[in-house]
C-alpha cells in the first residue's frame, strides 16, 4: 500500500527534512533525505505521526556518483510501505540507525564492507559477511569479478 | 527488551562504539569478556559453530559463558557468502534464478517467484492462470518440505531423535513429486519471468492424493513424539522469548513474528500467485516463545494442505507461459515484490537501468533480519536453550549469507 | 586348579563377556534405532551388517591415537581407563546364575554401586584434560548429574534389600522364587513397582541415556567429554557406555525380575542349566526397552534435570523407603 505523498511530506517536514522530493514510481513512495540526517529523520518517522515501526530492508546501491543508501520502512498496522533515499559518498559516513532501528545493526555492517563507506554510531563495525583479506568493496561497480563474461557490461 | 532500551546508550557496548575504517577487524580476541562476577569467576568464551551440529549449516556463534548460562551471545556470519547479489548483476535476467535458488536452498520456489514477479511487474507481463495456480501449488508443496525439514530438526535439537527421520518420510514424498514436475531436487529454477517451465507431468495429482491421504497421520505423530511430549514442553515453553514490539524492531518476519501474535503474512497483506483465491488462515501465537514458534509452524503445514487441497480441486486451463522476449530486458526503474517464504518475508529490491542485466539485485532475506535477534534472545539462558531458539528461529544459513 | 589361575580365568572371562557384550550392544543400538528411526541400520558388512561393529572395532583400533597439543598428557590418558575399569568391574558382581557368576561378593549390588560412582571422575577427568570448552562442560555436568542420580538409584534399592534381607544377588534372586496368589510370580516388581521406576529413571540417567544425555548432549555440547579423543581411547568410552547399560539391566533384572527365575522352573537340573540364558534374554529385554526410551525421547535441560532428581526423586524415593519399612513392618508382624 502506498502513503500519500502529501503526508510523507508531512511527516519528513516534522522531522526537518527537506520535503521536496518525495516521487512515486514502480516501487512505491520514496522520498530523498539528507544522509548526515538520516538517524534524526528515522526517529521521526518511527516515533512521530508516520509511525513507520519496522525497517524493512537497509541496502546500498552504486549510481556510479556516489553511493545511495535505502531505507525501506513500514507501518505495519496501516500496512504502508515508505522508502528513503541518502547519497553518500564513496568513502563517506551516514549516521547509524540502529538505535531506532535495531534490525539495521546487521545491514549496515553489510553496506559498510560491501561497499566502503561508515556508519557512524554503530555499536560493533566489524565485517559481516567477508574476512579481512578480500580488500576491494565488492558490490561497487569498480570492483571486477573473476572472468571477463561475467564482466561484459560497459 | 523495552522500548527505552533501544533508544538508551548502552553501558557497555560490545566492543567499541565509535568510527572503524569498515574493511579492517579487531585484532586479537573479537569479543572481549565483560568482566568478571562476584565470585571472581571468568566468563568463558565458547565458539559454537562453523561446526557444530546445531548451528544449522556454518553459523559461527560467540557465545560468553558464566558456566552454562549464556551472558552474550555474537554472531559471525559469512561462512556461505558466495556474493550473490554481485554475481547476479552479471547475469541476464533469466539466469538469475538459479543462484537465487542457492540463496534458500530449501525453498527455491520462492526466492525464484520473488525474482520473477519482480520482472513481471517492471515489463508488465500478464502471467496467465495456469501458471499461477502452478506457482501456489508448488510453492506450497515446498513450504511443507522447508516446514517438515524444521520440524525435524528443531526436534534434533531438543535432542529427539526421531522425529528427524520420520519427517525425511514425508520430505521425500513431497520433494519426489517436486522432482517429477520441476526436474530438480531443490535447485528448481521452475518459476521463470512469465510463468513455469512446465505443466504437470501425467499421474502428479494420483501421486498427491496418495500423500494427502496419510499425511494427517504423519503430522499426529509429530504431536505426540514434539508437540504433546512432557520433555518438549518445557525445553521450549518460555523459552527464548522475544515480544512483539522487538520482533518488530529486528525487522523479524515469518513464523517468529506470527509467533509473538503480529499478523503479518505477505499472502493475506497483498496476496500474489494465486493466494488471493484460497480459503486459509494464517496461524498466530501469543508468547513469543521456542513453542510457540514450533507450534505455528506445524499449524502452516495443515494451512499449507489445506491450500494443496483446494488447489488440485480445481485446475485451471490455458498456457502455462506467457508470451515473453528471449531476452529480458526490464525498463529502467526500481521494483521491491515480496512473497511469504517458509521463513519470512522475503523480498526482491531490483535495480534496473533497461539493460538484459540487473543493475543491483537486493535479497531482502528473513533469515538475515531473524537471526540480528539472537544478540538479544540468547542472552540469560542455558546452552540447551541456545540452541534451542536458534533452531526455532529456523534459519538457512545460505540465505543469510548470500 | 590353584586359585591365583581360577581369579584369572575369571577375570578374562569377565573381560570376554564385556567386549562381546559391547560389540553385540552396539549392533542392536544400531539396530533398534534404525527400526525405531524408520530405516535398517546396518546392511551391507555380513549378513545383515552383523559385521558391522566388529569391522568398527578394527577401524578404531587402526585410527591414530591423536591428542590435542595443550591437552594435559597423563590425566588425558588415564582417563579413558578410569571410565572403562569400573564398569568392568561391576561386571564381577553380577550373578547369571545360582553357579555362574565372577565373584561371590555378600554386598555384590552395593559393590556394582560403589564402583560405578568411579565413572564420573574419569569422565570428569576426560573433560578437564582435554583443554577444550566443551569437554569441559560436558565433565562437569556428568559429575553434577552424577551426584544427583546416584542417591535416588541407591534409595530404591533399600526396598529390595528390605524385602530379600541381604545385599547378596544370589540371595535376592532366590528370596523371588514362587508364586503369589498363584498365579504372579514372586517377583519384587510387584511389591517394590514404584522403587522399580525410581530405579529405572536414575538407571537411565547413570547411563547416560537420551532423556538425560547431558555429558554427551550432541546437539548441544557437540559429544561433550569425548569431544577430543579418537581411535581406541575414544573406543573404551563407548565400550565402557555400553557394559554400563547392561550392568544396570543386569542389576535391574536381579533386583525386580527375578534374575535367572522363571516361574515354574525353579530348583532343578534344567534350571540350572537354563538360568544363564534367562538372565541375558532378561537383560537384553530390559536393554530393549532403555534403547526404546532412548529413540524416542527428547533430551531434558540440565537444570530441570537436576530439580527434577533433587525435588521430586530424592524426596520420592525417601518417603518410599520409609513407607515401606512401615507396610513391611506392619505385615511382617
Amino acid at each position: 500500500m502506498l502513503p500519500a505523498e502529501a503526508d510523507v511530506t508531512r511527516w519528513l517536514a516534522a522531522a526537518g527534512a527537506a520535503a521536496d522530493e518525495v516521487t512515486t514510481t514502480t516501487l512505491g513512495v520514496m522520498a530523498r533525505i539528507e544522509a548526515a540526517r538520516a538517524a534524526d529523520v528515522l526517529a521521526t518517522l518511527r516515533d512521530g505521526e508516520g509511525d513507520f515501526d519496522m525497517l524493512v530492508d537497509l541496502f546500498a546501491i552504486d549510481t556510479g556518483e556516489g553511493i545511495d543508501l535505502r531505507y525501506h520502512l513500514r507501518a505495519l498496522d496501516r500496512d504502508e510501505d515508505l522508502y528513503l533515499s541518502a547519497y553518500v559518498d564513496y568513502d563517506g559516513e551516514a549516521p547509524s540507525v540502529w538505535r531506532c532501528y535495531p534490525a539495521a545493526l546487521y545491514p549496515e555492517r553489510e553496506a559498510a564492507e560491501m561497499f566502503g563507506m561508515m556508519f557512524a554510531g554503530h555499536p560493533n563495525p566489524k565485517r559481516l559477511l567477508t574476512t579481512d583479506e578480500v580488500a576491494a568493496p565488492l558490490l561497487r561497480k569498480s570492483t571486477l569479478i573473476r572472468t571477463w563474461e561475467e564482466t561484459r557490461r560497459d | 527488551m523495552t522500548d527505552d532500551r533501544l533508544r538508551a546508550t548502552p553501558d557497555e557496548p560490545i566492543v567499541a562504539e565509535g568510527r572503524r575504517v569498515p574493511l579492517t577487524s579487531p585484532k586479537g580476541l573479537r569479543r572481549v569478556p565483560r568482566g568478571v562476577d562476584e565470585l571472581a569467576t571468568e566468563h568463558l568464551i565458547v565458539n559454537m559453530g562453523p561446526q557444530h551440529p546445531s548451528t544449522h549449516g556454518v553459523l559461527h556463534i560467540l557465545l560468553e559463558l558464566d558456566g552454562e548460562v549464556v551472558m552474550a551471545a555474537e554472531a559471525s556470519l559469512g561462512y556461505l557468502h558466495r556474493g550473490i547479489e554481485k554475481l547476479a548483476e552479471s547475469r541476464r535476467h533469466h539466469q538469475v534464478g538459479t543462484l537465487l535458488d542457492r540463496a534458500d536452498y530449501v525453498s527455491g520456489i520462492h526466492t525464484e517467484l520473488a525474482y520473477a514477479m519482480a520482472i513481471e511487474r517492471l515489463m508488465e507481463i500478464e502471467v496467465p492462470e495456469k501458471a499461477h495456480w502452478l506457482r501456489t501449488l508448488m510453492g506450497e508443496i515446498n513450504r511443507i518440505t522447508s516446514h517438515v525439514l524444521f520440524v525435524g530438526t528443531f526436534g534434533m535439537d531438543t535432542g529427539s531423535m526421531p522425529t528427524f527421520l520420520y519427517t525425511m518420510r514425508e520430505r521425500e514424498a513431497l520433494v519426489d513429486i517436486l522432482e517429477a514436475v520441476t526436474g530438480s531436487r531443490m535447485m528448481f529454477n521452475y518459476v521463470r519471468p512469465g510463468g513455469v517451465t512446465g505443466d504437470l507431468p501425467a499421474g502428479i495429482i494420483a501421486k498427491l492424493e496418495t500423500f494427502l491421504a496419510d499425511v494427517d497421520m504423519y503430522l499426529d505423530e509429530y504431536d505426540v513424539l514434539l508437540t504433546d511430549n512432557e520433555i518438549f514442553g518445557p525445553r521450549t515453553k518460555g523459552v527464548g522469548v522475544i515480544d512483539g514490539t522487538t520482533a518488530v524492531a529486528f525487522g523479524m518476519t515469518g513464523a517468529p513474528l506470527r509467533a509473538t501474535g503480529v499478523a503479518w503474512d505477505i499472502r493475506k497483506a497483498h496476496p500474489y500467485a494465486a493466494y488471493a483465491e484460497l480459503d486459509f488462515d494464517v496461524p498466530l501465537g501469543s508468547q513469543g516463545d521456542c513453542f510457540d514458534r514450533f507450534v505455528v509452524k506445524t499449524a502452516e503445514i495443515r494451512e499449507s494442505l489445506k491450500m494443496i487441497r483446494q488447489l488440485i480441486a480445481g485446475v485451471p486451463e490455458g498456457p502455462h507461459m506467457a508470451k515473453v522476449p528471449k531476452v529480458l530486458r526490464p525498463p529502467a526503474g526500481e521494483v521491491y515484490t515480496a512473497v511469504e517464504s517458509p521463513r519470512g518475508e522475503l523480498g526482491i529490491h531490483l535495480v534496473s537501468d533497461g539493460s538484459d542485466l540487473p543493475y543491483r539485485m537486493r535479497l531482502r532475506s528473513p533469515a538475515y533480519y531473524n537471526l540480528a535477534v539472537i544478540d538479544e534472545a540468547l542472552a540469560g539462558g542455558l546452552i540447551a536453550d541456545a540452541v534451542v531458539t536458534l533452531g526455532s528461529l529456523d534459519i538457512i544459513l545460505g540465505e543469510i549469507d548470500r | 586348579m590353584s586359585p591365583l589361575l581360577v581369579i584369572v580365568l575369571r577375570t578374562l572371562a569377565g573381560l570376554g563377556l564385556l567386549l562381546l557384550n559391547g560389540v553385540v550392544l552396539i549392533y542392536m543400538l544400531r539396530k533398534v534405532l534404525g527400526h525405531l528411526h524408520l530405516r535398517l541400520g546396518p546392511t551391507r558388512v555380513g549378513p545383515w551388517g552383523i559385521f558391522q561393529t566388529s569391522m568398527d572395532v578394527v577401524k578404531l583400533l587402526t585410527k591414530e591415537d591423536f591428542r590435542p597439543t595443550a591437552s594435559d598428557k597423563w590425566l588425558f590418558r588415564i582417563a579413558p581407563l578410569l571410565i572403562f575399569v569400573p564398569s568392568f568391574m561391576a561386571y564381577l558382581a553380577i550373578g547369571f546364575s545360582p553357579t555362574w557368576h565372577f565373584a561371590n561378593l555378600d554386598t555384590g549390588v552395593l559393590f556394582v554401586f560403589a564402583v560405578l560412582s568411579f565413572v564420573p571422575i574419569g569422565i570428569m577427568m576426560a573433560g578437564w584434560a582435554s583443554n577444550s570448552k566443551w569437554s569441559l562442560i560436558g565433565g562437569m555436568r556428568a559429575a553434577g548429574q552424577q551426584i544427583a542420580y546416584e542417591i535416588p538409584l541407591l534409595l530404591s534399592v533399600l526396598g529390595v534389600a528390605m524385602l530379600a534381607g541381604s545385599l547378596d544377588p544370589k540371595v535376592i534372586v532366590e528370596s523371588q522364587a514362587g508364586l503369589w496368589l498363584g498365579f504372579l510370580p514372586k517377583w519384587f516388581i510387584v511389591p517394590q513397582f514404584l522403587g522399580f521406576w525410581l530405579f529405572a529413571i536414575s538407571a537411565q540417567a547413570e547411563t547416560n541415556q537420551t532423556p538425560f544425555d547431558m555429558s554427551e548432549a550432541e546437539s548441544e555440547l557437540v559429544t561433550g567429554f569425548a569431544n577430543e579423543y579418537s581411535g581406541m581411547r575414544f573406543g573404551f568410552m563407548f565400550l565402557a557406555e555400553f557394559s554400563n547399560m547392561f550392568v544396570a539391566a543386569a542389576v535391574g533384572t536381579t533386583l525386580f525380575f527375578g534374575g535367572w527365575l522363571l516361574p515354574g522352573l525353579e530348583h532343578n537340573a534344567l534350571a540350572l542349566a537354563l538360568g544363564p540364558i534367562i538372565f541375558m534374554v532378561k537383560v537384553y529385554l530390559g536393554i530393549f526397552c532403555m534403547m526404546w526410551v532412548r529413540g524416542t525421547l527428547p533430551r531434558i535441560r540440565i537444570d530441570q534435570m537436576l530439580s527434577f532428581a533433587w525435588k521430586a526423586l530424592i524426596p520420592l524415593s525417601l518417603l518410599w523407603v520409609v513407607v515401606f519399612a512401615v507396610i513391611l513392618k506392619a505385615v511382617g508382624a
